[in-house]
């Protein structure tokens, strides 16, 4: 995991004199580093068949069905801006797949890369109108979230679109040995988009343009381009879950991942990200995808009833943000 | 007390410290009921901290402030207010997107019956409006009116709290001049209803018109109260400069002033209503070029048809003999030209990246390969500006919100040269920069002219000019209203320019 230790940021080191150098991003990783292990342990010892390696297993697989968008929906949040268009463009692009493969009959690689290439896309027609127009990404991604499920049911009644499966797709959506194949995607993505946000030219212009949008543009970043990208990027992420879910339901769906967006960006905060951009990174994110799976898993193997279990969620999310940003008072107060 | 009944705010022997700056020592200054005081002086020279005395914002750390016979203790806007003081500051304070009525009213509301009551709002809105000569509908939204008018709804809003004393604070700089005339004419309008007023101004010409005396300011003093009718320009501008100069930090005449090279670029009747109405001049290569003007004068907008982030209404601008006007920023970045903004806070800086990252923003290339950063060479490129410019931070990945202004100045500066700009457009690059530091950017700019790097330097503390300029033009009215060559750069001469009718 050397990747991940790149990622904590070196350069929010705060001055803290003598001692232990952290930063209030490190702190705050560390703290829910912390809180993540507690949380495991206390499950442990209080939910049976919690602490087994199938379940541990079945947590990254989970994990993965929102980290997967969650490393773009980073850098999305970290540019200043929202996408409230994730899960329905997962159903979407599910179902185009399905119908792509089943009923115009073309071969399956094709299916998948004219799915992806039609995700980026989209997304970045959603990016080209908030970078073109100055429409808030909130409106334009409300949009398409409400536009892409809509089109979704409207093409499948609703129901299902089954794929013929192979041992590809069954590959995609199971596990190598005992991993789920989900999993080592999302962790393969976690390097990749953890060497974009730090070492890229691109990555840097994002935290750039989340910072400080004008200074940004009055030295010559195109702004528009980096927002546009973003976009286009978490487009392709959804597009990517969409072919993984297709692969694990063997079928394309309008319903599937409802309410996913909210997940992401759940994760994003937890995972100390400032929702007014330019500051965050994915290794937070990493750990709030974790912390929020976690929760699910053991309230469910807890038998709590599952109303109950989006209000505990709710709660854990609200004071993991709280716990954050008085981190980051006492941070800033240290460092002034 | 001395004369009960006349004098309605008095400020005696007032002293003021911020940190290690003496904003005010010992000020005595009395405005009688009814009078019209202008307020001058240069940047820092204290009319901002008597205004906050007088508004009860702060308390002098020695002294007193009196109003209306009552001593304030101590900071109290509030009492302030009730005892007459209003201010209108420089920022406009109105919520675009409500109506003009619920604007004057804002906060305090009429109400019947637990609701607003819309039509007296409107109907006392309507009142306070004639009553300064004005003809807008209270219905109408403030952010659909001019500049001016909202300026002069801000004046009614002060004047319905029924004030003794209204305070201006360059309450035309962001006007042109015709609109100008408007607020001059409500500050006549409400002369002559007994309030008194405390106007300040760059503008002489605003002031010989509406003020009876004059009290002139320089380092933290008054310098002299005069009755405005037989004070000249020369004199007035005599008393704000004093004999300074001679007590600032020249940049060693070694680093020394040569021969400027050929022209860079041509501005050539430019025009962007209202503030610039055709300004002609030229930039030499390996030149300083001072740009001088009051608040207001149209510098910023100037720099910025330079660079190409904004489009003249008229004219054009020649980079090497090409035209660059209406081509965009990413052009004239492309040829060389690098523009610093006015606002090193808001647009000029990203706090949350390093100094390393804020530096080599500009141009990526230098330091990275296909995309990929190398972190050798962003450190080298880092460590390098840090050492030329003088830059103190301990570590080059320290986010550059954590540096000071003058630190963070010249890595707003050193963008530019990481990116090999030819031509550096400052504006205003030493505001809010300790000495030491705008020493060390003057050393810095001599440096650059030296090596063949034009500079245009945007100040409006003319007194530096002097220090660094090869060359020195004064913006007022929309056009270059003079030039002074170095050796024989006089500050004087120049404010006057920059401050007398024209």
């Amino acid at each position: 995991m050397s990747a991940v230790q790149t990622q904590s940021p070196p350069s929010r080191r705060s001055r803290f004199s003598g001692g232990v150098h952290l930063s209030t991003q490190q702190l705050n990783e560390a703290g829910l580093a912390a809180a993540l292990i507690l949380l495991i342990i206390v499950l442990s010892f209080t939910a049976e068949n919690f602490a087994t390696t199938a379940n541990m297993w079945a947590i990254l697989g989970d994990a993965a069905l929102v980290g997967i968008v969650a490393w773009a929906g980073t850098l999305v949040i970290v540019a200043g801006e929202i996408d409230l268009s994730v899960g329905s463009a997962v159903a979407f692009w599910s179902v185009i797949l399905a119908e792509l493969d089943g009923r115009w009959s073309l071969p399956l690689w094709l299916a998948i890369v004219l799915t992806l290439v039609g995700g980026m896309l989209v997304g970045a027609l959603g990016g080209w109108v908030r970078a073109r127009f100055g429409v808030p990404s909130f409106i334009v991604t409300l949009g398409l979230y409400s536009a892409l499920r809509g089109l979704a049911q409207f093409m499948t009644n609703s129901l299902p679109v089954p794929i013929e499966t192979n041992s590809f797709l069954d590959t995609l959506g199971g596990k190598i040995g005992q991993v789920p194949t989900a999993a080592i995607l999302m962790l393969v993505l976690f390097v990749i988009f953890a060497f974009i946000s730090r070492r890229t030219t691109f990555g840097r212009s994002v935290f750039a343009v989340g910072g400080n949008a004008r200074a940004a543009m009055l030295t010559g970043i195109n702004v528009s381009r980096v927002r546009i990208l973003i976009f286009a990027v978490s487009g392709l992420s959804a597009a990517l879950l969409g072919v993984v879910f297709a692969a694990r339901l063997a079928s394309g769906s309008s319903s599937a991942a409802v309410g996913l967006e909210f997940s992401v960006i759940a994760a994003v905060v937890v995972g100390g990200t400032s929702l007014s951009g330019g500051r965050g990174s994915l290794l937070g994110t990493l750990l709030g995808v974790l912390f929020i799976t976690v929760i699910g898993n053991g309230l469910v193997i807890l038998g709590v009833n599952s109303y109950v279990q989006d209000v505990v969620r709710g709660g854990l999310i609200v004071g993991a943000v709280l716990i954050n940003m008085l981190l980051l008072r006492r941070g800033g107060a240290e460092s002034r | 007390m001395t004369e009960p009944g006349t004098a309605i705010a008095t400020i005696s022997g007032a002293s003021k410290q911020y940190g290690a700056v003496q904003a005010l020592s010992g000020v005595d200054l009395s405005i009688a009921r009814g009078e019209v005081r202008a307020l001058l002086g240069k940047n820092g020279a204290g009319k901002s901290t008597v205004i906050r005395l007088l508004a009860g914002v702060e308390a002098p750390d020695e002294g007193s402030v009196t109003l209306g016979g009552t001593r304030l203790q101590g900071p109290d806007v509030q009492l302030a207010q009730r005892l007459g003081v209003m201010t209108v500051y420089q920022e406009l304070t109105l919520i675009p997107e409500m109506t003009l009525a619920e604007n004057l009213f804002m906060g305090a509301w009429p109400k019947r019956n637990g609701q607003i009551d819309q039509r007296r709002m409107e109907d006392e809105s309507q009142a306070a409006l004639h009553r300064l000569g004005l003809d807008l509908h209270p219905r109408r939204l403030v952010g659909e009116l001019s500049i001016a008018d909202q300026q002069m709804v801000e004046i009614a809003r002060a004047l319905a709290n029924d004030p003794t004393l209204l305070i201006l604070d360059e309450p035309t700089s962001s006007l042109a001049a015709a609109e100008v005339d408007r607020v001059l004419t409500v500050v006549e309008t409400i002369r002559s209803s007994g309030v008194a007023v405390v106007y300040v101004s760059h503008r002489l010409a605003e002031i010989r018109r509406i003020a009876d005396t004059a009290t002139v300011m320089r380092d933290g003093r008054v310098i002299d109260t005069l009755p405005m009718a037989n004070l000249t320009s020369r004199q007035v501008v005599a008393m704000m400069v004093g004999e300074s100069g001679a007590e600032t930090p020249a940049v060693s005449e070694a680093a020394g002033r040569r021969e400027a090279g050929p022209v860079l670029m041509t501005v050539r009747e430019v025009a962007v209503a209202p503030k610039l109405a055709g300004v002609t001049f030229e930039v030499r290569a390996g030149e300083v070029l001072g740009l001088a003007g009051v608040l207001g004068s149209g510098r910023t907008e100037l720099l910025q048809v330079m660079a190409g982030l904004r489009e003249p209404d008229s004219g054009t601008v020649e980079f090497e003999g090409k035209r660059i006007d209406g081509k965009g920023f990413t052009h004239a970045k492309k040829l060389g030209v690098g523009i610093t903004p006015e606002d090193r806070k808001n647009d000029g800086i990203i706090p949350e990246l390093g100094v390393d990252e804020n530096l080599v923003l500009t141009d990526w290339g230098k330091v990275s390969r296909f995309g990929v950063i190398k972190p050798q060479q962003l450190l080298i490129a880092a460590q390098r500006a840090i050492a030329s410019m003088s830059v103190r931070t301990r570590d080059p990945r320290t986010p550059i919100g954590h540096l000071s202004g003058g630190n963070q100045q010249k890595i707003v500066i050193g963008r530019w040269l990481h990116a090999g700009s030819r031509l550096l457009l400052l504006d205003e690059p030493t505001r809010g920069v300790d000495v030491q530091a705008k020493a060390q950017i003057y050393e810095l700019l001599r440096e650059l002219a030296a090596a063949g790097t034009a500079v245009v330097f945007v100040s409006s503390e003319m007194d530096e000019l002097n220090l660094v300029c090869d060359r020195a033009v004064v913006l007022a009215g929309g056009r270059i209203v003079a030039e002074q060559a170095a050796p024989a750069i006089e500050t004087e001469t120049l404010l006057l320019a920059a401050i007398a009718e024209h």
